[in-house]
């Protein structure tokens, strides 16, 4: 639906790509510092391979260039509801190993955390400026993990890590994405050419 | 009876109801108590309390609502308020909390006297919270990866009560922890931020009486970040002498913004800053080159970000670094001038070429010396002359000439264009005109008329003038087409010289000279007047000029104030180019005083008071008085002398009267013991025993004078009057008074006999002479009471042995022991005075003297007392001559040298010889 944008939803919608293609990209210089850190901190190897996170979406998708403006906000919106109880299970895991010994590692978790929250506020509201309805997230969210040991627990807190730095730099190309002019709606660019 | 027992009973019963220590659940329940319980009211508000009282009281104690009555802060509450509801309640309304106090109590008057207290509440008055305005928040950045945002708010109005403040944020969907002030209640720092996301940020204050909320801020903290300076700025030049290259590193990431710059610097010692446009500036980097500058100058950077799209806040500046530039060629040729010493001879110059050191910003560099070319330009023969001088003047030997003076300096990257002078022989050419000044603030303004000529450039000299030290020249080149520059460095209050040349390309013009004050004041010190000559009506004042350093101007006048000490003072202006000034019209003798002012543009200042006295008499006058009488004086003086020339005689008697000496009377010789003395001269008087001289009182029988003949008196006669002189003089001392006495004793100073017809009883005086003059003092005079007969049995015994005289009556006086005039040994050694010529006989009758025994021992015969004796000799004469014949003798003057003239006629005892009976 190409919806007849007012110029101030065009303000909006424009303010809130740039607002997050910059949270996209701190969220990355952040995560990747974070990274650092969380493996230092964790006594892991930098170059350990991580199996895929389990509920979260790949970011490297094919045909990339091919998805619509509403496709992409909804993928990512999808990762980073994800992101967002992965990264609240991590803090609190880590709160528990580590109790308030290393504040430093958890305030950066939940800093980045935070980013993740806003971004998914930012998505959010680009969604509704397209009139689309934002989907629900499900009640009970994603089942809780069987339990793992405390190896796994890094190891995936490792992958969680790597992935949201992905992802980040996917939101920024996304967002970016969004922000430029369509060639078929001229100057007025629509998110809505999902099929 | 009863009555009594229950009032007692039922005071004990409320004491112990009102004391119990809680009212509730206490040992005592209390007898009432107070609804609302400690109420927080608004100020201004209503306010009604009910005071309940318990069911229990009111039986046993018989208190009841309507004798309650409410106190504030024990201060009753009028009866108006109170409402008394039942039986058991009373209510007090207050219409403005305002007038309430703490603690309100209720109170109850049991028996209608006694006030017990039933119950009290604590009352809190204040306001609710006003809403707080101009909430506003700024996000700094602590470290590189740390926020915080801080945001200050007006509290509105106090309160009077105990108010929270807190500071909400949230974002749409996720509320955030409230941050709660300190210690104050206008500001909050959060810190936890988080960039790009809306965030929505009010204040909530609350107190007992409401709650209220700011207007909501809406921002993205990133929108609000004042960033960190830039972090170890450094400089560092190129290889330009123009450019200096700024490097720093940003202490945020270009993730959380991009950033655009300030850039700022000057010259060491400069206080203005200079900024890079900012237009090359708005783009993220991490340094830049900094062009256009000076070489070889030392240059003060620093630097600021804020975000780039210029929302937000610039960041503190940068510490400062200091750059220099490398050096550059001089730009410019140092500014020339010479100053030519012709007095050792004309035809030989001392040129003494000075020049002024580059400033920096044309130096370009360090000059390293400077090159001096001499050119003689009336020979084309000579060779040109070089010297290299690292300092800034150079002195020459020149024979008188026209030359062309080359300067250049150099640093270490090459030279700079040349300086040149042109000396010429004479400096003849056209001067300036209307050469005049005006001060500027702090600088003076030498302007001049340009003449005809064409003028290459000037030259200002100026000096400030001293009276102690020579004058120092300063000076400056301005441009031909200028025709007036400002002197910089002058001091106020000081004269300066200033002199303009213009210089030409073949010569010189005579130079113009003008002095000048940059500012002016009152001089420092008056002038010190003083007389130069004082009159009867007029006064040559003359003062100095005040030196150049007191003057602190130009003296436009002096003005002398004179006046007398009660007169109207006088003004007078002077010229100041005069230093003496006459004053006439002065009152004579009389005490001015005077000072003097001087005066400049700018006030005067007087000189210390000086006085004064104009003279009692004018030129001449005490020359006119003066000389006549001192003629007069002369020729009084004159008429003095002849007179006492022509008097001699007379004053010799009253100043030196002839004393007899009896040891030369005549009857000396006559006595038989003692032949010798007759022809004793005056050394003999001079011998050791002769400084003594005793003085013998001979005691004559006044019948005696019966045994002379008359013609034994006769020759006796003249010499009267003289020796009555004399005899004045000896008088008084032991000689007897005829008043007193029947006996007379007449003292003779001749040598002559004493004649005398008064009583045998004989008063006899001896008396211790020093001499006078050359003679021996007087030393011992005594006088004797005694009337023993002893010496007048002697000079009887003698008198009798003698056969002369054998007289009962006596006359004394004295002798003198040698010092008579020799001439008079030949006369008879006395004679008697059958009477005394007196007043008429002029000259004689002063020294008349009668020695009365008894009478006095004063000397009498002065001059001055001539009459009065006159009148007692004639008394004496006139009463002796009744009874007995007392005659005043007469005695011839002596023709005594000065040597032997007894220098005292003080009566004297012989003591050579002793007492000689006569």
């Amino acid at each position: 639906m190409a919806a007849a944008d007012s110029p101030s939803t065009a303000l909006r919608r424009r303010d809130l790509c740039s607002r997050g293609i910059r949270l996209a990209g701190k969220m990355r210089a952040d995560v990747v510092d974070l990274l650092d850190a969380y493996v230092e901190q964790q006594g892991l190897d930098a170059s350990a391979s991580v199996a895929a996170v389990e509920g979260v979406p790949l970011a490297a998708v094919e045909r990339w260039d091919e998805q619509t403006g509403t496709q992409r906000l909804l993928e990512n919106l999808a990762a980073y509801r994800a992101f967002r109880a992965l990264l609240a299970q991590m803090l609190e895991e880590q709160r528990e190993q580590l109790g308030e010994a290393d504040e430093g590692l958890g305030r950066a978790l939940a800093a980045v955390l935070l980013q993740v929250s806003a971004f998914a506020y930012h998505l959010e509201e680009l969604l509704r400026l397209e009139s689309r309805g934002v989907p629900g997230e499900e009640g009970d969210g994603p089942p809780p993990p069987p339990r793992l040991s405390l190896f796994e627990q890094k190891l995936r807190g490792l992958g969680v890590l790597r992935e949201l730095a992905q992802w980040a730099v996917r939101s920024v190309r996304d967002l970016r994405q969004l922000t430029k002019p369509s060639p078929a709606t001229g100057a007025a660019p629509s998110l809505a050419e999902s099929p | 009876m009863f009555s009594r027992w229950n009032w007692v009973a039922c005071g004990f019963y409320l004491v112990l109801n009102i004391c119990s220590p809680d009212a509730s659940g206490g040992l005592v329940q209390s007898c009432g108590h107070i609804i609302p319980e400690s109420p927080v009211l608004a100020l201004g508000s209503n306010f009604t309390a009910l005071c309940i009282l318990n069911e229990s009281c009111l039986d046993f104690g018989n208190i009841y609502a309507s004798q309650i009555i409410w106190k504030i802060k024990n201060r009753l509450v009028p009866k108006e308020q109170y409402r008394e509801i039942n039986r058991t309640v009373s209510s007090v309304t207050f219409n403005d909390t305002s007038t309430l106090a703490t603690p309100l109590t209720c109170n109850i008057l049991a028996d209608g006297q006694i006030e017990q207290n039933i119950y009290g509440i604590t009352v809190t008055v204040g306001l609710a919270p006003e809403k707080p305005k101009n909430l506003s928040c700024i996000v700094h950045q602590v470290s590189r990866f740390t926020y915080v945002m801080t945001c200050t708010w007006n509290p509105g109005r106090h309160t009077f009560l105990d108010t929270q403040f807190r500071l909400r944020y949230s974002w749409p969907e996720e509320m955030f922890p409230d941050c709660i002030p300190k210690d104050v209640n206008n500001s909050c720092t959060v810190t936890d931020i988080q960039f790009f996301v809306n965030t929505e940020i009010w204040v909530e204050a609350t107190n007992a009486l409401g709650k209220a909320e700011s207007d909501p801020l809406v921002v993205d903290p990133i929108d609000i970040v004042k960033p960190l300076s830039p972090q170890n700025v450094s400089v560092s030049s190129g290889i330009l002498p123009t450019v200096l290259k700024l490097s720093w590193e940003n202490w945020i990431s270009d993730a959380v913004m991009t950033l655009k710059f300030n850039i700022r610097y000057k010259i060491v010692g400069d206080t203005n800053w200079m900024e890079v446009p900012s237009e090359d500036t708005a783009s993220p980097r991490t340094s830049f080159s900094v062009q256009g500058l000076r070489p070889y100058t030392e240059y003060v950077f620093s630097i600021r970000c804020m975000k780039e799209d210029g929302v937000g806040y610039w960041s503190d500046w940068s510490e400062e670094k200091t750059g220099i530039t490398t050096e550059d060629e001089p730009s410019k040729g140092p500014p020339l001038w010479r100053i030519i010493d012709t007095s050792h001879s004309p035809a030989s110059w001392t040129v003494h070429l000075i020049w002024k050191a580059l400033k920096p910003f044309e130096a370009n560099g360090v000059i390293l010396q400077y090159e001096v070319t001499v050119r003689d330009k009336s020979s084309l023969s000579c060779p040109v002359k070089k010297y290299n001088v690292t300092s800034t003047n150079h002195t020459l030997q020149l024979p008188e000439g026209t030359y062309e003076v080359t300067l250049i300096a150099r640093n270490s990257v090459g030279a700079s264009p040349p300086s040149v002078l042109l000396i010429p022989a004479s400096n003849s050419k056209a001067p300036v005109k209307n050469l005049r000044t005006l001060p500027k603030h702090d600088k003076l303004w030498v302007g001049w008329t340009a003449p005809n000529s064409y003028v290459l450039k000037y030259v200002i000299e100026w000096c400030l003038l001293s009276s102690s030290s020579d004058c120092i020249i300063d000076w400056q080149i301005a441009l031909g087409d200028v025709q007036g520059i400002d002197l910089k460095g002058i001091k106020p209050f000081k004269c300066y010289l200033i002199t303009v040349y213009p210089l030409y390309a073949d010569g010189q013009g005579s130079g113009q000279s003008v002095k000048a004050y940059l500012k002016q004041d009152r001089p420092s010190k008056g002038p010190t007047v003083q007389t130069k000559k004082v009159g009867k009506a007029e006064a040559v004042l003359t003062w100095n000029h005040l030196t150049v350093e007191e003057q602190n101007g130009f003296i436009r006048n002096y003005t002398i104030l004179y006046k007398t000490i009660d007169g109207n003072e006088t003004v007078v202006t002077v010229d100041p180019s005069k230093t003496e000034y006459t004053l006439s019209s002065l009152t004579s003798d009389t005490l001015y005083t005077v000072r003097m002012m001087a005066s400049t543009d700018n006030g005067s200042r007087t000189g210390p008071d000086f006085t004064f006295t104009t003279q009692k008499f004018g030129k001449g006058e005490i020359e006119a008085i003066v000389v006549p009488v001192c003629l007069a004086f002369l020729l009084i003086v004159l008429l003095g002398v002849l007179f006492c020339f022509n008097k001699r005689d007379l004053i010799k008697k009253h100043i030196w009267p002839i004393v007899p000496d009896p040891s030369k009377s005549n009857i000396a010789q006559w006595s038989p013991q003692v032949p010798a003395k007759h022809n004793f001269n005056s050394k003999d008087q001079m011998s050791p025993e002769g400084s003594l001289t005793d003085v013998s009182i001979v005691e004559i029988e006044a019948d005696d004078k019966k045994s002379f003949s008359e013609q034994d008196l006769k020759p006796f006669d003249l010499l009267k009057k003289e020796k009555s002189t004399s005899e004045g003089h000896s008088s008084g001392i032991g000689g007897s008074s005829c008043m007193s006495s029947p006996r007379q004793s007449v003292s003779d100073s001749d040598e002559g006999e004493t004649t005398q017809n008064t009583s045998s009883t004989v008063q006899y005086s001896t008396v211790v002479l020093n001499g006078y003059r050359d003679q021996t003092p007087v030393q011992v005079f005594s006088r004797s009471e005694s009337t023993q007969p002893l010496l007048d049995s002697e000079e009887r015994s003698e008198d009798h042995a003698g056969g002369a005289e054998s007289t009962a009556q006596r006359q004394q006086y004295f002798r003198q022991n040698g010092g008579q005039d020799e001439t008079n040994t030949d006369r008879p050694s006395f004679e008697r005075t059958k009477q005394v010529t007196h007043a008429n006989e002029g000259d004689l009758v002063g020294f008349v003297q009668l020695q009365i025994s008894g009478q006095s021992s004063q000397p009498l015969g002065l001059g001055m007392e001539k009459n009065i004796q006159e009148a007692a000799l004639s008394n004496v004469l006139q009463t002796c001559t009744e009874g007995q014949a007392v005659r005043p003798e007469t005695v011839e003057e002596n023709p005594l040298s000065v040597d032997e003239m007894p220098k005292s006629y003080l009566p004297q005892t012989v003591r050579q010889g002793g007492y000689m009976p006569q």
